[in-house]
């Protein structure tokens, strides 16, 4: 029993650490989200477009499988977690050869490897002493640090650069987990919303995604919002005065603009839209009186206000229509948009308790304009504005961006720089000649590594001339060593 | 090799030279004239015409190195397209002035700097890579880009309040830079696939299968009795018509329809014949299937010019509103592009098939342009993630999200997953030559996706571009 559940163990992890799986899995990953690409997404698109697009036995079907929401459904979601397995299982089952290599370098070519190692060449050489250090001159020259290795049948030289760049790819996996941890832990605490706000208001609930809401510890005040366009009349900036109130004092206040977010408690508030709510908010009027015993006046009205024309006479406003449109005897409002307004104005009467239904524009058949004693002339009309802010809190994200910067850097290094090895032993042929045996690797880039290491070769050969030459006149076994320490 | 080939035909050698030489000056004198008389020397049309006009050159003279093999035209040709970049910087230069932020904003905009990019690879791709033919390849892309930017609307609009960042060109260029790349590993690709003694009839597969799909998408605007759905365009206010926010007015250019399924049906063809010469193991389907891609070709053509003609002229009905319509090119970018580009991979599939002999003695050899291919795949990659990571950053800013499961984020976190997929089977499968460079071909296809396909068929936040 046991060795069996081992065994199932083993080829699990076997099967969740080879690269098939990975493949498999991404390939799943890759069509799944297309396929949400294609298929039209729940939360984004209205119902009414939904059922428009799909019959009712579709749609059934597709709310059925969670492919009208595939990237929030359970198994999509199980699907980011076993690529996130496979990553770390592969990743675990390759690091400790990974490490061997990288914490233990092999410095001291054996036959085997010297017989099969592409890269590599051999220079003539008279004496053991005089090739290494002209080896070493060469890899000084090439900005190397070599090092002497002592092994009990043999001598070597061995340099290398750049030996972390092995190390790299794990560096990218890591951040990529990293990353899909920070989404996890966005989608499990972290909460999307929106919150309109019209100046001079404050809010702190949230209209969640999915229709319910959320109350924010603090609140948000409005102080202004604006929007100014282009001469062509296309929005040029959104912005908004905003304050954060934290019990009842005011702890941090910014202007947002689109792309510029103020953030509290980690909770961020964006400028999402801007436009007018279609609603009243102050209106400017001249009001004339039909006999001439009083002067006109000018008037400013705003909602739930009533204004003193006369000791008897009083105004206010009963209704804004901001874009209106008369049916059967009934003034009703086509939109929100304030394109046609009309103002329903109540004028008073203490004296006779009389009140007069005043319309701007005059509508036949409901004004009573002409029994009025003030005629009205509109001469301005502001309107409410809202501001539309997008709130989110996103927990997880600062492990997403670490992991971003990582990637970044573990990229770099996979790609762009080069771990290589050099490895110089002199060594004897059957007949006893003695040569300089030249090995080079290089984890990528091989072609120009073999330049490099052809210009290696040759520097090596030049620094044996002139030395070659001076230990054939004086054949002195200590030369190399002087010169050496010379320098 | 080249210089042998220059010797058996000397004549031949200059004369496309001269022409291509007289052809330019003729064209740079007759504008020059024009400018003279209006003035402004320096505008940016101008300086987009001079650059059309050295490209076209360049084009020419490359073509002619592609089915000659004259070495000496490659050398004139590359001085073309130096001189096509040195004013199309100009033109870049230009407009960065005049609307005070890098050229990426709009389409016009990307295609300018699209095709700098393209002109400056091309060159640095045939001084450090030797890969001279490339430019048979860029060039043509080039010079339909530099078409369709003259029929794009191109003055100055403001940026919307969402594309007001830095991050806007940190993200844009990032995506420039990795869309050339995947380009030109592409078309390294391909070239590796031709020395890799592919046979033509996959090549005939491949194209015809791009073509077919490419006029499957255009017969998405089909409508009922051959109409062809374009948007109508409001030439008093420069601007496509909406009948409610977002929503654009399509008006229906009778018959076009028609024209389309026909072509359809052509390019169809091809791909069919090819298909059964495959099942039948008969050859002589294949001889067929190359006539008709011919045939195809020219009839590609004549839709193009009806769709321009109709197009450019003409006032339609609509079915969602009362009254007739104009339209113009600039509503349909997309159409005018995939009309565009299956006409130019056909081309280039006639000119594989007429001249491989010539072609496979040009081009490096099989192994060079796999590793070269990969090359350029690793700098496209890090290109890619950062492209990603940017824009990530930017809609964290902007809308709240830096992952909103948007079409255009989709699909280019699956192009990323396509080439991570490509590393990984290169590294540790150790897979080279064909299954590499037909990996490559597809990594191409998604980008392509990502940047037209989604903006056409899919909706989404990312409506800029």
């Amino acid at each position: 029993m046991v060795p069996s559940l081992r065994s199932a163990v083993r080829s699990t992890w076997k099967t969740l650490s080879s690269i098939k799986t990975g493949v498999v899995l991404i390939i799943l990953v890759v069509i799944f989200s297309a396929a949400g690409t294609v298929i039209l997404q729940r939360p984004m698109t209205d119902a009414d477009d939904m059922a428009r697009a799909y019959s009712p036995a579709m749609l059934r079907l597709l709310d059925a499988t969670g492919l009208t929401d595939v990237y929030h459904t359970r198994w999509f979601l199980s699907l980011m977690a076993l690529v996130s397995l496979s990553i770390i299982a592969a990743s675990v089952d390759r690091f400790p050869n990974a490490w061997r290599y990288f914490a233990r370098p092999y410095k001291s070519p054996d036959d085997g490897f010297r017989r099969v190692l592409p890269v590599q060449a051999h220079i003539a050489i008279t004496e053991e002493e005089q090739g290494l250090t002209a080896a070493e001159r060469a890899f000084r020259k090439m900005r190397l640090k070599s090092e002497r290795i002592v092994c009990p049948d043999r001598f070597s030289l061995f340099a290398e650069r750049n030996r972390i760049s092995e190390m790299a790819v794990y560096l990218v996996h890591a951040s990529l987990i990293l990353i899909f941890f920070g989404t996890i832990v966005d989608g499990l605490y972290g909460w999307r919303g929106f919150l309109m706000l019209t100046p001079g208001t404050a809010g702190n609930q949230v209209e969640i995604r999915n229709g319910s809401s959320r109350s924010l510890p603090f609140s948000i005040r409005c102080d202004g919002a604006g929007e100014e366009t282009y001469t062509d009349g296309t929005p040029k900036r959104w912005w908004s005065k905003l304050a954060v109130v934290d019990g009842d004092r005011e702890v941090s206040s910014k202007e947002i603009v689109v792309n510029d977010p103020l953030v509290y408690e980690g909770v961020r508030f964006y400028q999402a839209s801007y436009g007018g709510t279609g609603k009243l908010d102050r209106l400017l009027l001249n009001a004339i009186p039909k006999n001439g015993t009083v002067k006109a006046q000018q008037i400013s009205l705003g909602p739930n206000q009533i204004v003193s024309l006369d000791a008897d006479t009083k105004v206010q406003v009963a209704e804004f229509i901001p874009d209106y449109v008369v049916q059967d005897g009934h003034v009703y409002a086509r939109s929100h948009e304030v394109v046609n307004p009309a103002v329903h104005l109540i004028v008073t009467s203490a004296k006779s308790e009389k009140a007069v239904n005043f319309w701007l524009p005059e509508i036949p058949g409901i004004a009573e304009n002409s029994s009025s004693r003030y005629t009205f002339e509109p001469k301005d009309l502001k309107t409410g504005v809202f501001t539309g802010l997008e709130v989110s809190h996103e927990p997880g994200q600062w492990a997403v961006w670490v992991g971003v910067v990582l990637m970044a850097i573990g990229l770099t290094f996979v790609f762009y720089v080069v771990h290589v090895r050099y490895w110089v032993v002199p060594v004897a042929d059957a007949r006893g000649n003695l040569a300089l045996w030249i090995g080079g690797s290089a984890n990528r880039n091989r072609d120009a590594f073999e330049q490099t290491f052809k210009r290696f070769v040759e520097q090596i050969e030049n620094e044996l001339k002139p030395k070659f030459e001076e230990a054939a006149e004086q054949p002195s076994a200590v030369l190399p060593k002087i010169t050496t320490a010379g320098r | 090799m080249s210089r042998a080939r220059v010797e058996q035909h000397p004549a031949s050698g200059m004369t496309l030279v001269v022409m291509v030489g007289l052809s330019i000056a003729f064209l740079l004198f007759i504008a020059f004239l024009n400018v003279i008389k209006s003035g402004d020397v320096l505008s940016e049309a101008n300086l987009l015409y001079a650059a059309l006009v050295f490209y076209a050159g360049a084009g020419a003279l490359y073509l002619g190195f592609g089915v000659t093999g004259t070495g000496s035209y490659v050398k004139f040709a590359s001085l073309a397209t130096w001189a096509g970049l040195i004013v199309n910087t100009a033109a870049v230069a230009h407009r960065w002035y005049e609307a005070g932020h890098p050229p990426f904003a709009s389409l016009y905009e990307m295609l300018l700097s699209f095709v700098w990019v393209l002109a400056a690879l091309t060159l640095i791709a045939e001084k450090q890579y030797g890969v001279q033919v490339i430019g048979t390849v860029t060039m043509p892309v080039a010079i339909v880009g530099v078409v369709l930017m003259q029929l794009l609307r191109s003055e100055v609009r403001p940026l919307v309040p969402a594309l007001q960042s830095t991050w806007l060109h940190v993200h844009v260029t990032l995506a420039m830079l990795a869309y050339a790349a995947c380009a030109l590993s592409f078309a390294l690709a391909m070239m590796f696939l031709i020395q890799d003694k592919m046979k033509t009839e996959g090549f005939l597969v491949g194209t015809t299968t791009f073509t077919v799909g490419i006029y499957a998408a255009i017969l998405t605007r089909f409508e009922g009795w051959g109409g062809f759905n374009v948007i109508a365009w409001d030439p008093e206010n420069k601007s496509e018509v909406f009948i409610a926010k977002g929503v654009r007015l399509f008006v229906t250019i009778p018959d076009l329809g028609w024209l389309m399924l026909l072509v359809f049906a052509a390019v169809l063809a091809p791909l069919a014949l090819s298909v059964l010469a495959r099942v039948q193991k008969n050859e002589i389907f294949i001889g067929v299937a190359n006539r008709a891609v011919f045939v195809s070709v020219l009839l590609q053509s004549l839709a193009l010019l009806f769709f321009i003609l109709r197009v450019r002229g003409g006032l339609y009905p609509s079915l969602d509103a009362e009254g007739l319509y104009p339209t113009a090119l600039g509503t349909s970018p997309f159409i005018l592009s995939g009309l565009v580009g299956g006409i130019f991979a056909n081309l280039l599939y006639l000119l594989l098939l007429w001249r491989r002999a010539d072609l496979e003695r040009l081009l490096p050899d099989a192994d060079t342009l796999d590793r070269i291919t990969y090359k350029t795949i690793c700098i496209a990659f890090p290109l890619l993630t950062l492209m990603i990571a940017a824009g990530a950053y930017w809609a964290n800013r902007a809308w709240g999200s830096y992952w909103n499961w948007d079409p255009k984020e989709t699909w280019a976190a699956i192009t990323w997953l396509v080439y991570a997929g490509y590393l990984h089977m290169r590294i540790t499968r150790g897979w080279r030559g064909r299954r590499a460079a037909y990996f490559a071909i597809l990594g191409f296809g998604v980008v392509m996706f990502t940047f037209f396909g989604v903006t056409y068929l899919l909706n989404g936040l990312h409506s800029y571009a």
